[in-house]
């Protein structure tokens, strides 16, 4: 097994993780932090304030699955299962907020775009793992 | 032994002339070579790997072993059979463990005399999925549910009646993306019946989700917080399970490793995603 593909996807899914929980606390959409945002709504209207932590949630999740593999290298399957869960936290949460704000969606602040890329490099990790594994067990 | 046993089941060509002899009883290399479409030296490969497995008859046909045999009930039995020793570890811990349990593995990787039972099962899902949508005024597309259409459900008879049948739409829907994959992808033909069958039970999760937040809905709860946070954590939950069903179902009936039954699942559900935020913008 090539360490550098392991190195590869574990950065990937470390990577992504970390810009995701890190961009709960930028900007996002009226110079506002999600956290910020989190704060203020719930002052004002609890019910859907928990949603503005949704990427926290994903990330954190996408962090333990990431870190399960960097442990125990064969649980990868399960690290990809975890991974759909963490990853379903963020879809709800765009799904809710991208349609109420598309017209700042210009105007987006850097934790938007920092959100955007941990995703991405979730979504390249969850299907490196799957590749890598496939290419492994080919070459064995 | 055991591990010639494993080294024969661990090529998926093997384990499919296992299959087609063990589902004939016997087999010619003509036919073996026409049902597998490779070349005549790598049949001759794959049959001198199985020596312990398959024996030559005096009519020149292909027969079982007792091993063989024991291998093809193997491999009809369940998925531990067709997935690596690497995997089988994997198949230990406790999350694949819990989806295994929660997966009707009989009713997906049926046998012949109970191809009734899945059938029946199958249309029951389908009408409840149906009840429930239009129950909820929601609309499927793959596993994610939308009320984004709910205002042209009035718009007329034949629009109305297209929202109403659309879960059965979205079912054929989701299993062409999903055959038409497994055939120029990975070039596996076989099993289509089967796998068509047996696909509406990968709704069953998405089914119980939309009976949870029927029951919700009607209770009138999804207006507290923490009931409309546990609904949307449910439907998390209920679509990783849907997705494992349909990674089991590609692996019984087309015989696809996990990893690429896994990568299938993941690319269409979020195409599925994708589709459904271009269409709330």
């Amino acid at each position: 097994m090539n360490i550098k593909s392991i190195f590869d996807y574990r950065l990937l899914g470390l990577t992504g993780s970390i810009l995701l929980i890190i961009s709960q606390f930028f900007s996002w959409f009226s110079g506002y932090s999600l956290m910020e945002r989190y704060i203020i709504a719930t002052s004002v209207d609890i019910s859907n304030a928990f949603l503005y932590l949704f990427p926290l949630i994903s990330g954190s999740i996408c962090l333990i699955a990431t870190l399960l593999i960097y442990f125990k290298l064969e649980y990868r399957i399960n690290s990809v299962i975890i991974n759909f869960v963490g990853f379903g936290f963020f879809l709800i949460f765009i799904f809710e907020l991208i349609p109420q704000e598309i017209d700042y969606i210009t105007s987006a602040g850097i934790g938007f775009y920092m959100s955007i890329a941990g995703a991405i490099l979730i979504f390249f990790h969850n299907l490196n793992i799957l590749l890598t594994r496939e290419k492994s067990k080919e070459g064995s | 032994m055991e591990s010639n046993f494993y080294y024969a089941l661990g090529h998926d060509l093997r384990r499919r002339i296992i299959k087609i002899i063990g589902d004939n009883e016997f087999s010619s290399f003509t036919a073996l070579k026409k049902e597998l479409k490779v070349s005549t030296g790598t049949i001759y490969h794959h049959l001198d790997a199985l020596s312990q497995l398959i024996e030559q008859g005096k009519d020149k046909k292909y027969y079982l072993t007792e091993l063989g045999q024991h291998a093809y009930d193997s491999l009809q039995d369940n998925i531990e059979n067709i997935i690596s020793d690497f995997s089988k570890k994997e198949f230990n811990s406790p999350i694949l463990k819990s989806l295994m349990f929660l997966t009707p593995k009989k009713i997906i990787n049926y046998e012949k005399g109970y191809k009734i039972y899945t059938v029946i099962f199958s249309i029951g899902l389908l009408i409840l999925g149906l009840i429930f949508c239009n129950l909820n005024a929601l609309f499927p597309i793959l596993l994610f549910f939308t009320n984004l259409f709910q205002s042209l459900q009035t718009a007329n008879l034949s629009l109305q009646i297209f929202f109403n049948v659309f879960f059965i739409i979205n079912f054929l829907l989701y299993y062409f993306i999903n055959e038409i994959i497994c055939r120029l992808v990975y070039k596996k033909n076989e099993n289509s019946i089967k796998f068509l069958l047996s696909f509406s039970l990968i709704f069953y999760p998405t089914i119980i989700y939309l009976a949870i937040h029927y029951l919700f809905k009607e209770l009138d709860l999804l207006d507290y917080s923490v009931i409309s946070i546990l609904d949307n954590i449910l439907m998390i939950i209920f679509q990783v399970w849907a997705l494992w069903l349909l990674t089991y179902n590609l692996i019984v009936n087309k015989h696809l490793k996990v990893e690429n039954a896994l990568i299938i699942s993941l690319l269409i559900h979020y195409g599925g995603f994708s589709i459904i935020l271009a269409l709330s913008i």
